[in-house]
């Protein structure tokens, strides 16, 4: 990824709907030519988001910048920023190939008839739809619509696409294809996408960067391998779904928990205590087992589900907290547990990330 | 599937059908029929018989004033019309989709419908004080200093007449049309904004096109109810403006039955070209 000016910069953004804050001043730098995923639950302040950078919504506060230029007070027609919506919105009276010319037809700069067609045509071609130019909305799948939708907003030649939950309304298999597809349609073509996700797995596979919004905030901002590996604060390993999560308090380096009390090398300064340990660093040990490598976890074993390559095992601990354990088969085939028994969870020590008001050494 | 399921589909879509079909032939088709079959009677001065003549229908093109009524219907009937959809597609656009909540526009359409809570007549005849010499308006133009003569012209000409229809038949306009507009995804919209449209290129290229099925039916509503007006005219025209409708009024009200069934075959006819002509401009069966 070559370093560049921004495509776009956010300067303190806030949104408020009445006494709901749904941006809370945000300041984010994108780079030029890159995917970024935003990721965050519902309710997180996502698509207001987008739609504040799109001029669908002016924000109470703050400035947008755009290819250098302040946009914040700019109407959307003028703003040149692709947006693919959720529910794909394709205009159901128009053919497909009209729907791809309306942005050519309708917009700010007149361009003549030959290039529109020739436009429209390879837009069409690129997200593999040739042949169904003449079909209207309802005749196609969903998943045909989604791409009509992309071919919509890139005919324009936009330098910033943002994409609404893109792959919301799409079964698995197509989700995985269109997350290919989507990536190589972007690398071909000098452009930024701002995709924006509740999916963590979508967000991690997808992204060059990821940020991680939360309550109307960004609260973390990365290449998804460094926010997978160390997550800046508990609401981004919560989101991430691959850590067990255990509250407890830190005091004078140790963690006193479920499993007892930990010495703690570091701590990363957080609102709460919280001892983070990844599924699949759990191990699992019988309940007299002596040769720990870590803390001891007592649990209940409860279930466990087959997910090809890899087997979750949930148990439960003495006060009702689901705990799993994530066993790769590539490492050797699973004891068999009882469902019911007792058994003892460890895990390496140095493994673990740990949150704390008093962020320790 | 079994000859015997068959046949008793058969008659069980037969069964379904036949109390409509029944209705429908009864209260329909058969005085349709009685009333072209009356056109074509022997009409007296004092009675009629059935021996079948063309004579009526020859009186009713031969007479300019039957003609002329022809023709005046038609006339207000396109006014009328277009003064609907001009007054009332704003308002529509303004109930339907410019009003952001659903309540509001609940409220809005609600508030169209209240007029209708006073009958038919009383709607037209409070023009007569709105209009008249010593109306409302000439009052209160005469008052601020507009006009120093009351304007005669607004009661018992054609004009009151196109006022008051168009004020009693434009909310069947408005409703149509505004239920259209509230079911356009807002989101399609901002993606025309996004794809660099202005407000008059989404207003033409989406918004209009999408809330067409609505202009059809609302036009629909209209068409059929004034082509067949006859109160209006009667009360804010001063027997100056005869429609058709007024005619039929008048020949069975001196038991003119022939003259009568001749003008209710034509106007039969017309509100079939009318209706025809507007379901051809969409296809109303995708709509529903």
């Amino acid at each position: 990824m070559t370093q560049s000016d921004p495509i776009f910069r956010l300067e303190g953004v806030t949104r408020r709907y009445g006494n709901l804050t749904a941006l809370d001043g945000i300041d984010f730098v994108a780079e030029d030519n890159s995917y970024i995923a935003l990721l965050g639950p519902s309710g997180s302040g996502k698509t207001s988001l987008l739609r504040v950078i799109a001029g669908f919504e002016t924000p109470d506060k703050g400035r947008i910048w755009f290819q250098g230029r302040d946009i914040t007070d700019l109407p959307a027609h003028e703003r040149g920023i692709g947006f693919v919506f959720q529910n794909f919105a394709l205009f159901p009276h128009l053919t497909i190939f009209e729907n791809v010319a309306f942005g050519l037809r309708h917009g700010a700069t007149k361009v003549p008839d030959a290039e529109i067609t020739d436009r429209v045509r390879a837009s069409i071609d690129m997200v593999g739809l040739s042949g169904l130019e003449d079909r209207n909305p309802d005749q196609i799948s969903g998943g045909q619509k989604q791409r009509v939708a992309l071919a919509r907003s890139l005919v324009m030649q936009p330098k910033l696409v943002l994409l609404d939950e893109p792959l919301g309304a799409l079964d698995a298999n197509l989700r995985e294809r269109m997350q290919t597809e989507l990536r190589a349609i972007r690398e071909r073509l000098d452009v930024t996408f701002l995709h924006v996700t509740g999916s963590e797995t979508e967000a991690l596979a997808m992204g060059d960067r990821v940020a991680v919004l939360d309550a109307g905030r960004i609260i973390q901002h990365g290449t998804p391998d460094s926010i997978y590996d160390s997550p800046a604060v508990s609401d981004v390993a919560q989101f991430l779904n691959r850590f067990n999560m255990f509250e407890g308090s830190l005091k004078d380096g140790m963690f006193h928990g479920a499993f007892g009390a930990v010495s703690v090398a570091s701590a990363r300064p957080n609102d709460t205590d919280v001892y983070a340990i990844r599924y699949d660093r759990t191990r699992i040990f019988d309940a007299d087992a002596s040769d720990l490598p870590g803390p001891a976890l007592p649990v209940r074993y409860l279930a466990s589900e087959y997910l090809g390559s890899s087997i979750i095992f949930l148990f439960e601990t003495a006060d009702h907290k689901t705990v799993e354990v994530d066993h790769h088969l590539s490492l050797g085939e699973p004891r068999d547990l009882t469902v019911g028994q007792n058994y003892v969870l460890s895990w390496d020590p140095a493994q673990a990330i740990v949150f704390g008001k008093e962020s320790a050494r | 599937m079994s000859a015997a399921s068959t046949n008793r589909q058969k008659t069980n879509t037969f069964r379904l059908l036949a109390p409509g079909v029944v209705w429908m032939i009864l209260f329909l088709v058969a005085p349709i029929m009685m009333i072209v079959y009356v056109s074509f009677w022997t009409q007296t001065t004092f009675a009629i018989n059935s021996t079948l003549t063309l004579d009526s229908w020859r009186n009713f093109f031969a007479s300019e004033a039957y003609v002329g009524a022809l023709w005046t219907t038609i006339r207000l009937w396109l006014i009328v019309l277009t003064l609907t959809f001009v007054i009332g597609y704003p308002a529509a656009l303004y109930v339907g989709l410019l009003v952001k909540s659903k309540t509001v526009s609940t409220v809005l359409l609600v508030l169209c419908v209240i007029p209708f809570w006073t009958s038919f007549l009383i709607r037209v005849l409070a023009w007569r004080p709105m209009l008249g010499k010593e109306g409302a308006i000439n009052i209160i133009l005469q008052k601020v200093g507009l006009i120093d003569t009351p304007i005669e012209v607004l009661l018992f000409s054609e004009l009151s007449v196109i006022i008051g229809m168009t004020q009693i038949y434009v909310v069947f306009m408005v409703g149509p049309i505004a239920f259209m507009l509230g079911r356009i995804d807002r989101n399609i919209i901002e993606a025309a904004r996004d794809l660099g449209a202005g407000f008059g290129r989404i207003f033409w290229k989406i918004i209009f096109p999408l809330s067409l099925p609505g202009v059809v039916v609302g036009a629909i509503f209209v068409s059929v109810m004034v082509l067949g007006e006859f109160a209006t005219s009667g009360a804010l025209s001063g027997r100056k403006v005869n429609l058709l409708g007024n005619i039929i009024v008048t020949q069975v009200g001196s038991l003119k039955w022939a003259m009568a069934s001749v003008v209710g075959v034509i106007l039969t006819i017309l509100l079939g070209i009318v209706v025809a002509g507007f379901l051809r401009i969409v296809d109303l069966k995708r709509e529903i």
